[in-house]
């Protein structure tokens, strides 16, 4: 007698999913997600722009950080690069956003090189540290090329029409992060599936074995920053689109640290493990803000006046202690109740 | 050469205080092997509660200095015990997110204790200008200047000499074989902690009477990095040097170049130092590389 799970022919081994559950799961989700606009209120749909948009980014990183092993504090300089790209070139050159936002993504993935020559030579936390440098000269020099990109002033961007429709509205916006969200967590898919991905996950688990293998570190390193780099710049287009002005202050360190966390709380490495962690972290603030609502009548002065220091306590908070208990993130909680109930009642 | 020697002078009083800053990065790298992104936060903390402590007894500078230092090195043990005891073992990558995560922990509650608006803070020092030759200097300028030597003479005295400097430096050269040579690692972390921030609260209160104690002190944190790239990560002495060097080099930048580039110049020294010569100045060679 067969028991347990087995794979027959090749073609179920790269198959994304074999099990006809996860598909079946996969199609509601997605028929939710495109109902949703119908079914929630113009502020809900708001918050869902912002949780995908979060997604795309957290999903972007996590091929850096979290497959290849690179870590960077740098996200929110390219995330800068990407909304800027956008609101310049629709604004000042009057491009049409189809084109504009991933001309976004390219100038951040060519930005991304600049990155990641010196990353060659360096690794962890000397990486971290080049690129938080770089987000902190990206951000000056958007702040001093005033010309290019109107300095302290900022941008207000609008106008995004394609075929007579506003993709800053509501539902259109929804559905072009939604359309990008699937095809940017599709492509990651395959991408983590494929030689280069494969390759990616060699340097992390062993960069001087991986040459040893015929890796070529340099071009993949590179590559990694490239794609990883491409994909958050996109998201900093949507970002732009979404809050219709882009001024440096958006783009502040705090947003680095919480890609970060964002791609730690779903588990490095992991794609639905970003997907979860960005869906997760989008919504802490509004729980918090809840919580502060229904418990707390006189404290929500409180909460309005501290409402980044509390935000960036529960950052804090959350990276510190799934760190500390559950370091696999989020996905390994779901691996650890999926097998508790496949097993059930045995422990094993 | 007026404007230059002006430039030199405020460049070193600024240095001095990166310097600071980065003795305590380095403090706990050398022995921990961490990058302590919270070096800031601790350093904004420390001066908060010694402008409180400040506030209520009216004290001078040094036994403001004598009552802050204790606390702040029970600060630095509470957070080495709650925060990072817990993660020993872990991945490196993981302890750093966790001091990561702290920093903006830190950060929050001090901001909510004492509110997003900025003090004057002169921690008991005179404001007269004093000169020193041509150049005017305020006494806080001179005393960050002289807390930098002090804590470079006393780091390196106790490092050399005393019996837990020793043992400090044997743990971040093998941390196993301290181990096996009786040397107790968890302690030499624990001290490691204290007394970077102890360094921190004299860096944090000195900037503070030079400036302003204001909620964005922290990113004097990141400021440092570049002098603790500079002077090599594990490298205490190094560190402070290279604070004066990218003090000095922030101000020419700016004299000579032009206001933006003070900000960035520092990180374009990092991105220099990290591609020619990755271990620093002083820094021990053992960088790892492909």
């Amino acid at each position: 007698m067969r028991t347990g799970h087995f794979k027959e022919a090749t073609g179920q081994l790269v198959a994304l999913s074999d099990s006809r559950v996860v598909w079946f799961f996969v199609a509601l989700l997605l028929a939710a997600c495109v109902a949703a606009p119908f079914l929630l209120g113009n502020y809900q749909v708001t918050l869902m722009v912002s949780a995908l948009i979060a997604v795309i980014g957290a999903v972007g990183l996590n091929m850096l950080t979290g497959t290849t092993g690179l870590i960077s504090l740098g996200q929110a300089g390219f995330l800068a690069v990407g909304a800027y790209t956008n609101a310049i070139l629709m604004m000042d050159y009057g491009w049409p956003v189809w084109l504009s936002l991933p001309a976004g993504g390219l100038v951040a993935a060519l930005i991304s090189i600049l990155v990641g020559v010196p990353s060659l030579r360096l690794k962890g936390l000397y990486l971290a540290i080049t690129t938080l440098a770089f987000a902190f000269i990206i951000n000056h020099i958007i702040l001093y090329a005033e010309p290019l990109t109107h300095g302290p002033n900022g941008i207000f961007v609008s106008g995004a029409k394609v075929l007579g429709v506003d993709l800053q509205r509501g539902k259109a916006l929804y559905y072009l992060t939604l359309g990008t969200t699937v095809l940017v967590v599709l492509a990651a898919l395959n991408i983590q599936r494929s030689r280069v991905g494969r390759a990616w996950m060699a340097i992390r688990d062993h960069d001087i074995a991986a040459r040893v293998m015929g890796v070529d570190l340099v071009r993949y390193k590179l590559l990694a920053f490239m794609v990883s780099s491409f994909i958050v710049g996109i998201a900093g287009g949507l970002i732009s689109l979404q809050i219709r002005f882009v001024n440096i202050d958006v783009f502040a360190l705090i947003l680095s640290i919480e890609a970060l966390a964002i791609i730690i709380l779903g588990g490095l490495g992991s794609i639905a493990g970003a997907v979860l962690g960005a869906l997760f972290l989008s919504f802490l603030p509004e729980v918090i803000r809840l919580f502060f609502e229904t418990f707390a009548d006189s404290s929500s002065n409180f909460y309005t006046s501290y409402v980044y220091e509390i935000r960036g306590i529960a950052y804090g908070v959350v990276i510190v202690a799934f760190l500390r208990l559950k370091p696999e993130g989020l996905i390994g909680l779901w691996r650890d109740i999926r097998k508790y109930w496949s097993n059930w009642p045995l422990a094993y | 050469m007026d404007f230059l020697l002006l430039l030199i002078s405020t460049g070193l009083v600024s240095g001095a205080a990166y310097g600071l800053i980065a003795m305590g990065f380095a403090l706990i790298f050398k022995s921990t092997g961490v990058v302590n992104f919270a070096q800031g936060e601790l350093v904004m903390l420390t001066a908060y509660i010694s402008f409180t402590i400040y506030s209520t007894f009216e004290l001078s500078f040094f036994p403001l200095m004598l009552v802050t230092i204790p606390i702040s090195m029970l600060i630095g043990l509470v957070l080495e015990r709650v925060f990072i005891r817990p993660m020993l073992g872990e991945p490196v990558f993981a302890i750093v997110m966790v001091t990561v995560g702290l920093a903006v922990i830190l950060r929050g509650i001090t901001i909510m204790i004492w509110g997003p608006d900025p003090f004057n803070f002169t921690a008991g020092l005179s404001t007269n200008v004093v000169y020193l030759g041509s150049i005017p200097f305020y006494p806080a300028q001179l005393y960050l200047i002289a807390a930098l030597g002090v804590m470079t003479l006393l780091g390196w005295a106790f490092l050399r000499f005393t019996r837990m400097g020793i043992a400090m430096r044997a743990v971040a050269a093998n941390e196993t074989a301290a181990l096996l040579v009786g040397i107790s690692v968890s302690r030499i972390h624990a001290v490691a902690w204290m007394l970077s921030a102890a360094i921190a609260s004299v860096a944090g209160v000195l900037f503070a009477a030079n400036y302003k104690l204001a909620p964005d002190l922290w990113f004097q944190g990141l400021k440092s990095f570049p002098a603790v790239i500079l002077g090599g990560m594990d490298s205490v002495i190094g560190s402070a040097m290279a604070g004066l060097i990218i003090g000095v080099i922030e101000n020419l930048f700016q004299g000579y170049i032009g206001q933006g580039l003070r900000e960035i110049s520092g990180f374009i020294v990092i991105i220099i130092v990290l591609m020619v010569r990755p271990y620093g100045l002083f820094g021990s060679k053992d960088i790892e590389r492909v």
